[in-house]
């Protein structure tokens, strides 16, 4: 053990670093999808476009800005003000013109609709960045390496992976919940989640409700993949897998739940990064591995909550 | 007394299943008028389209003199007409003042994201409201605590938050121990009266009926058979058999 340490350490370290980072960009997706469902009932497949159109918006935004000549820290606002911009406007687009037409309709037909719209989405991103990799790395270089003692060794990390996107992740758990709990706006969302009803009977506009959710939840979506683009060049296909990694973790947290969403995010962040740096060839599934066996274990999720249908 | 809503020739069927067969029914400013019948009668798809949840195939329904039929059920609030459920939708998770803070803070209409549940304004409002209901001493009670007479006290303080016209209650007791029942009309009686709401309720307990109704109809299979003042109604040999039949005992006090 003591060995495989000694051999492993430095390996070990970089994994956990990594892990905690890509857990931090995976919840912040996640948790937009989760939103988006616990409200409106609806599973956006679409949700990971938003991303990838979020990261190439913020990678164009970080070149421009470099472009105009301005400094390098100006990278970090233009990341925020890029997941706002794509926020703002494909979330009132696609609830207003889509997704409003089917709240009342078959769950598959839902799913099929959101399908065919990140299969648009996938190729207006082709239409407009084209399919060369896309990266500015600006964010990262500014914020420098912090050396992170680990056993014996020392990790140099860059602190945009390791202080500011587990920083923005914790932001977004905690001001979240602190919002749905506590604000006037966040008590009508749950009133309507928990009962569309009953919440219309004391003069609530649930249509307000939903596009105020779902601009919310894209830009959620939005800021994981700006904030993604100074670690990773922005490559096609970006969105499909990132999609693919949400749902894994919306369903091993449990439909709807929040915090939930953060705790399966760290499972799976971790569980692939360690994945990649001891059994590359299980990078892929690992994901899956621990989903499955959470929902073997507990078919509604980690927090979900069996519901009896009422009435 | 004039009239404040007016139904006329209302049908709607599910199926097979007559919900509403030609309902004429005008509701009295300022009544309290009971709808008792059999399940499956039509009472609460009576509501249901009086609060635009349900759209009937024919029919007209005039609130105050204006056409309310097809506007959503947020806009019909708007007008003036609020209702409770026959299973209350409190939200567990928050208190009693809160839930009823969200039915004051609904009535004044404008809200920002950033504005707090409890602001000054909303928690007196709300605590004044819940005083009149006697509910004041639960107010930091959690709403999945409390038993089902304060959940159903509860959710219709939220609808008298919202200053209603009318009210419609869907089954205000059921579910409720027996013991309770005449306390929760009582303060039902004493707050509407106070605020000058009138009342429209469907109930299966003929002791509450007898206490609260001003009038009753009595549905069946979607048709009114019996409308009259409570005293009436309750002591008429068809109505006993056909209805109420099954319930043993007086019936007036």
């Amino acid at each position: 053990m003591a060995d495989w340490f000694a051999d492993n350490g430095l390996l070990l370290g970089l994994a956990l670093l990594d892990g905690i980072s890509s857990a931090a960009l995976i919840f912040m997706v996640a948790v937009g999808l989760t939103l988006v469902f616990g409200v409106m009932r609806i599973l956006n497949v679409a949700h990971g476009s938003l991303y990838a159109i979020g990261a190439y918006t913020a990678a164009s935004a970080g070149i421009f800005a470099a472009s105009l000549g301005l400094p390098a820290w100006a990278s970090l606002p233009a990341i925020v003000l890029s997941a706002a911009l794509v926020g703002a406007v494909t979330g009132p687009l696609i609830e207003t013109l889509l997704l409003r037409r089917i709240y009342d309709k078959d769950p598959v037909l839902q799913l099929l609709v959101t399908f065919a719209l990140f299969m648009i989405l996938e190729d207006v991103q082709k239409l407009i960045w084209g399919v060369q990799p896309m990266q500015n790395d600006t964010a990262t270089r500014l914020l420098g390496t912090i050396d992170v003692p680990f056993g014996a060794d020392v990790i140099p990390f860059n602190a945009y992976q390791l202080l500011l996107l587990p920083g923005v992740a914790l932001t977004v758990l905690v001001g979240l919940t602190l919002f749905l709990r506590r604000t006037l706006t966040g008590r009508v969302i749950i009133a309507v989640t928990e009962d569309r009803e009953a919440a219309t009977a004391i003069g609530i506009d649930s249509t307000r409700v939903f596009l105020l959710t779902f601009t919310f939840g894209a830009a959620l979506a939005a800021l994981g993949g700006a904030l993604s683009s100074p670690t990773a060049s922005v490559v096609p296909g970006v969105g499909a897998s990132t999609i693919v990694l949400s749902f894994a973790v919306v369903a091993t947290a449990g439909l709807g739940r929040i915090e939930g969403a953060a705790i399966a995010a760290l499972m799976i962040g971790l569980g692939r990064s360690i994945a990649v740096y001891f059994a590359p060839e299980f990078e892929v599934v690992v994901p899956y591995i621990i989903m499955v066996a959470v929902l073997l274990v507990r078919p509604q999720g980690l927090f979900g909550v069996a519901v009896t249908r009422r009435v | 007394m004039s009239v404040l809503l007016s139904a006329r020739g209302l049908r709607l069927a599910f199926g097979g299943v007559r919900a509403a067969d030609g309902i004429d029914l005008d509701v009295m400013q300022g009544e309290f008028l009971a709808i008792i019948g059999p399940n499956g009668a039509g009472k609460t798809s009576f509501i249901n389209m009086t609060t635009g949840y349900l759209r009937p195939q024919a029919g007209s329904i005039a609130f105050d003199g204006q056409p309310i039929l097809g506007l959503p059920p947020r806009k019909i609030v708007r007008r003036g007409i609020a209702r409770s459920f026959q299973l209350p939708q409190l939200s567990g998770e928050h208190t009693v003042l809160e839930n009823a803070a969200l039915a004051v803070a609904a009535h004044a209409g404008f809200w920002s994201p950033w504005r707090a549940l409890l602001r000054p304004e909303y928690r007196r409002d709300a605590e004044a409201l819940l005083d009149s209901f006697g509910l004041l001493p639960l107010a930091h009670a959690r709403a999945d605590a409390l038993n089902e007479g304060a959940r159903k006290l509860t959710d219709i303080a939220m609808a008298v938050a919202l200053k209603p016209r009318l009210l419609l209650m869907d089954e205000p007791t059921s579910g409720v121990a027996a013991s309770e029942k005449m306390a929760i009309v009582e303060t039902l009686v004493r707050v509407l009266r106070q605020a000058g709401v009138t009342a429209v309720f469907v109930e299966h307990d003929m002791d509450v009926v007898a206490r609260f109704a001003d009038r009753v109809a009595v549905w069946s299979q979607g048709q009114i058979l019996a409308l009259g003042p409570a005293a009436q109604v309750l002591e008429d040999p068809e109505v006993r058999r056909e209805v109420i039949g099954i319930e043993a005992g007086p019936l007036l006090p």
